[in-house]
């Protein structure tokens, strides 16, 4: 399987959870998946502006030219995509919302009906699988992680995917590879 | 009375969360209110998260992006959470609007708001939840006019008694899903292409049309 796992940890002083997750990519690969892990802290994104010119100007594409162009295609073109995040102030980190936000060239900008909601259309033929990964912080309490999962379900339904593996630094990298050689 | 809003909008000055306040603003104005608006997009955290602790009376109003608030949202709450005592007991309001028709998109993040309120020990106002509004500034007059004098409604109210009118919301997020009826109505809707022109008018005069479905990243 050809994994993506994108890093919303935005402190160099967590190094716990930047070790755990190179562990965490050891073991997959020892298990012959594909991981690219991205360390969101060390490339240049900026905040999508929402002026829709990768529907309507230049269709797939940003304007901006950052380190997007790396992420959207690792994303895209991979099987499971895993959102890693230390949980801050009730939900994933602004660096990781920050990357989500610019996601949207990746779907088309008409409308159709699903789940009789309004979703967009694909853009692609497949999407990746979804994975979330978080670290509690001291107040994260139950509520907190009902409310995480639940907007990255809606998430998922707009990605056209699903959230197949929702977990916890409780895990041990071994268990959670473990974890997804079974999906 | 003094008010503080932040505007999320990564568009700024150019937001329909803009269009929206604006409306809002016209019902709060009086002799004894007094407002300020920042936009959060201008970068100016540190000022911000300084304008927000003295301040009594806040609304953070932003709009849905991928199915929570935008990035620079974030940003600004992980900013307030490290100065958390000193925001505490603040009024606290919010405005969520969205592209997709229906109220149920924003709900999950609603519930975030409502949690978030209770960790800062805000006094929470309540959140406007708003769909429908993309493409708000094309409208003719008439399809707004019912929306802009709900949100005068709940400015005054809000000038008034310092509260969110749970009516007034309840008046402007109507549909939380399609009825069975409208949902007729939608997939006929949808069958025309009336949907699709909005995006195929924009597409052409870029000239751009031919490309729609380009796919840059494909491996």
């Amino acid at each position: 399987m050809r994994i993506c796992i994108l890093n919303g940890n935005p402190e160099e002083s967590r190094r716990h959870f930047d070790d755990y997750l190179g562990e965490l990519k050891e073991c997959l690969d020892r298990s012959s998946h594909q991981t690219s892990l991205l360390d969101l802290k060390q490339k240049n994104i900026e905040q999508c502006r929402g002026c829709f010119a990768c529907w309507v100007q230049n269709p797939g594409r940003c304007i901006f030219k950052d380190d997007m162009e790396i992420v959207c295609k690792e994303v895209i073109n991979s099987d499971l995509l895993i959102f890693a995040s230390p949980v801050i102030m009730g939900f994933t980190s602004a660096l990781l919302k920050k990357t989500q936000d610019r996601f949207i060239p990746l779907i088309l900008p008409y409308i159709e009906l699903d789940q009789e909601e309004c979703h967009h259309k694909k853009r692609y033929h497949n999407y990746p699988k979804l994975g979330l990964i978080m670290e509690k912080e001291e107040a994260t309490d139950s509520e907190d992680l009902d409310i995480i999962t639940d907007i990255y379900k809606r998430l998922a339904l707009n990605f056209k995917s699903e959230l197949v593996l929702t977990t916890t630094l409780a895990t041990t990298g071994k268990e959670l590879a473990n974890e997804i050689d079974h999906l | 009375m003094k008010l503080t809003i932040f505007n999320g909008s990564p568009r700024g000055q150019e937001s329909n969360t803009k269009i929206l306040l604006d409306s809002f603003l016209e019902g709060f104005e009086s002799p004894e209110n007094e407002y300020k608006i920042f936009y959060l997009i201008e970068n100016e955290i540190i000022k911000n998260v300084n304008r927000f602790i003295n301040s009594p009376n806040v609304i953070l109003a932003f709009p849905l992006y991928t199915d929570a608030m935008p990035g620079i949202v974030k940003d600004f709450i992980e900013k307030l959470g490290v100065n958390k005592k000193e925001t505490v007991n603040a009024s606290v309001g919010f405005m969520v609007q969205s592209g997709f028709p229906e109220a149920y998109h924003s709900r999950c993040v609603e519930r975030y708001l409502i949690k978030l309120s209770r960790r800062m020990h805000w006094n929470y106002q309540g959140t406007l939840v708003k769909g429908g509004v993309e493409g708000i500034k094309n409208r003719p007059g008439w399809m707004n006019r019912k929306l802009f004098k709900n949100l005068e409604r709940m400015g005054e109210i809000y000038s008034q008694d310092r509260r969110f009118d749970p009516g007034t919301i309840k008046n402007l997020a109507p549909s939380e899903r399609f009825s069975p009826v409208k949902l007729i109505f939608v997939k006929f809707l949808m069958k025309t292409g009336l949907l699709d022109s909005f995006w195929n008018q924009q597409l052409k005069k870029n000239q751009a049309y031919e490309k729609r479905f380009a796919r840059p990243y494909k491996e």
